[in-house]
């Protein structure tokens, strides 16, 4: 057999030598290699995953998003035809609807893990602040995100949403009636409304996100990751591995997991619209997303009535909370990271979470009062 | 001092070699072994841990053993490590001193006669503001265009009284108004306001013994209602935060008006009986024809606030 027509291995394949034209040019496997070969402190962990998979269901909802654009109007009259037209008429236009109505669901949910995680482990300290500031920013953007997003389908729970939504805003002193009026490009929602809030969704806020999120990844990479809160230097050492491929692998399977909820979700409960917007309520009772329904709440407390009281429980309140979020990294200057020995962290986040699931409850258990 | 690339290394009974390379501890950010290679001794190069280390001057390594000791340490597995430039491990290239010396790159000869470099820096920053700034205002009016309207004034068919049956028993009124917003075509938008017709406690709760007069922002008098009429039309904006509230019964207040979203309680004269409203009800001017026919001026208050705002 003449063997010498074989090419010999060493050789480069077409594939490779594009591969090499680029990575002349680019530095692929510089940049490869520094993606990769982060070493994450104690091993990879479970905990560790809602980072990549916020970023996964950021991209998802920015392609389906896209795609819902295609079809969609922001007009007062065309809007909520359009998301009609987009569910029963447009082939699988239901489930992207869903699949992006239901993200947004998720996104909200792996926030909260994810600052309750970085909370918990004390990862905000020194020097990671910055990370932690950044974080609260893009925290405000997914709330945006969830609160323009609303209205675009313009039925009765997108409109009710926004105005109960903007008259909170309003409540803020000085400056409330001048946002409010901005935000809603006028005395009541309408049009400018949805142009505004479309704007906002569509351009304003991921533009931000994007640069932010950015900016949240170059400081975490800048300060590196911090690790586990206990365990000696040596047992730390020998349980490191590098971010690819065990990290790797369970952010993969955490982004899995949250794709087939996410599809499951908006496969059995599909997105129904309600009539289409407009300022007489009919027979709806307006109620926020479920996961405001502890603002909801907590705003029937007797407590916040009137005018000073309404401040307080809309705008006061929830300012502060996030105010002191801001300031938590500079008051808390204690390097001690194990959550077991911050008792006062610890009774902290398990108040917030128990009055969030109380008041929570408490909404649902009011629905029947009003039936 | 950190041991230099290139160092000769000398045990206590001569020379074994140069540092080859230096391995750093990841966690702690110190050198943990310098490679040495090169010598007589050293065909193979050997990990020495820095506690082996006696003494470091700028270019010579002194280890504690003899070379026999040296010779027994375990021979340097290369693939058992990866450089720095592979790895991304934070501010550990920063600790590394380890390089035989500067690294140099000629300063180009047009930049070594430029002084005022601040001052450019700044002047860069000032145009870009001067850029900017300028933009500030007419950007905000931009935006701004829609925000303020003047309000409308004009009376409103709603409905007929015939369809009241009994006194103080709040009645919807649905109605369509048409408006006509900026470039849009004009559209009708569904409201409802809820009428009332008041026995005379209830008028007496709701006028105190005054007429109710509605004024423009200017002063202007618009409109009064009568003290002694005993049409009501209330807004159907609930005053707390903009919700739509019911004629409802309630388990031990009776008839009342309740708003499904934060459970603000009134009762057929608007007062607030229980929730966190502000303010009662809000009577909006009413007119009643000798048919019956009720014609109302269409007007929306801000929620949440104590007074009467109006914003349409």
């Amino acid at each position: 057999m003449d063997t010498t027509t074989q090419p010999t291995t060493t050789q480069p394949s077409v594939i490779e030598k594009v591969f090499d034209f680029v990575d002349e040019r680019v530095g692929l496997k510089t940049l490869q290699a520094k993606m990769l070969n982060e070493p994450v402190p104690g091993g990879s962990r479970w905990a560790y995953v809602f980072g990549s998979v916020l970023l996964f269901i950021f991209i998802m909802q920015a392609v389906t998003g896209i795609l819902l654009m295609f079809y969609y109007v922001p007009t007062a009259d065309h809007a909520y035809a359009s998301t009609q037209y987009i569910i029963h008429s447009v082939d699988y236009g239901w489930f992207l609807l869903s699949y992006h109505f239901w993200g947004s669901t998720a996104m909200v949910v792996c926030v909260f893990a994810h600052m309750s995680q970085v909370f918990l482990w004390g990862a905000y300290k020194k020097p990671r602040e910055l990370i932690w500031l950044v974080g609260l920013a893009l925290f405000g953007i997914v709330m945006g995100f969830g609160f323009t997003g609303y209205l675009l389908p313009w039925d009765q729970r997108a409109y009710w949403a926004t105005t109960v939504g903007v008259e909170i805003m309003d409540k803020t002193p000085v400056l409330g009636d001048f946002m409010a009026r901005f935000l809603k490009g006028g005395a009541t929602p309408g049009q400018m409304t949805l142009s505004r809030f479309f704007v906002i969704h569509v351009m304003v806020l991921p533009a931000a996100l994007m640069g932010l999120a950015g900016l949240h990844l170059f400081l975490f990479r800048k300060a590196g990751p911090a690790g586990p809160f206990r365990g000696s230097v040596e047992e730390i050492k020998a349980k490191t591995d590098y971010f690819f491929p065990r990290q790797i692998w369970k952010d993969i399977v955490g982004m899995v997991a949250v794709f087939l909820a996410i599809c499951s979700l908006a496969f059995w409960e599909p997105i129904v619209l309600l009539e289409e917007a407009t300022p007489d309520p009919g027979d709806y009772h307006p109620e926020p997303e479920w996961y405001f329904l502890f603002l909801f709440q907590l705003l029937r407390l007797k407590v916040f009535a009137g005018e000073f009281g309404q401040f307080l429980g809309a705008i006061a309140l929830p300012g502060i909370f996030m105010a002191l979020l801001a300031a938590l990294p500079f008051i808390d200057r204690d390097p001690e990271r194990n959550i077991f020995k911050r008792p006062i962290a610890l009774i902290s986040w398990i108040v917030v979470m128990a009055s969030i699931l109380i008041f929570t409850v408490a909404a649902i258990i009011n629905r029947e009062f009003l039936e | 001092m950190q041991p230099k690339l290139k160092s000769t290394v000398r045990c206590t009974d001569g020379e074994v070699g140069e540092v080859r390379r230096v391995i750093m501890d990841p966690l702690s950010h110190e050198i943990s072994h310098i490679v040495v290679g090169g010598g007589t001794a050293a065909l193979v190069e050997r990990q020495v841990p820095m506690g082996q280390v006696q003494g470091v001057t700028d270019e010579v390594v002194t280890l504690r053993g003899t070379s026999a000791e040296f010779t027994a340490l375990p021979a340097f597995k290369r693939d058992e490590y990866v450089t720095t430039h592979e790895v991304e491990i934070a501010h550990l290239e920063e600790r590394i001193h380890v390089t035989p010396g500067e690294v140099l790159v000629p300063f180009p000869e047009l930049e070594r006669s430029v002084k005022r470099r601040t001052f450019f820096a700044n002047f860069t920053h000032a145009i870009g503001f001067l850029i900017g700034f300028p933009l500030a205002f007419p950007v905000l009016r931009y935006l701004m265009k829609p925000m303020y309207s003047p309000f409308d004034n004009d009376w409103l068919k709603i409905g007929n009284s015939s369809k009241i049956k009994q006194d103080d028993v709040g009645v919807q009124f649905k109605y369509k108004r048409k408006i006509k917003e900026a470039y849009m075509p004009e559209q009708e938008i569904d409201k409802n306001v809820w009428v009332l017709k008041a026995t005379p406690k209830v008028l007496e709760t709701i006028y105190q013994g005054k007429d109710m007069e509605f004024r423009d922002s200017a002063g202007k008098h618009i409109w009064t209602n009568k003290k002694d009429v005993p049409y009501i039309a209330y807004s159907g904006k609930c005053p707390h935060l903009g919700c739509g509230f019911k004629w409802r019964t309630h388990k031990t207040l009776g008839q009342v008006f309740l708003c499904p979203c934060h459970l603000s309680i009134y009762d057929a004269a608007g007062k607030v009986l229980d929730g966190p409203a502000p303010r009662p009800l809000d009577p909006l001017p009413i007119k009643v024809t000798a048919t019956g026919d009720i014609t109302i001026i269409d007007m929306e208050f801000k929620a949440g606030t104590k007074a009467q705002v109006r914003i349409v």
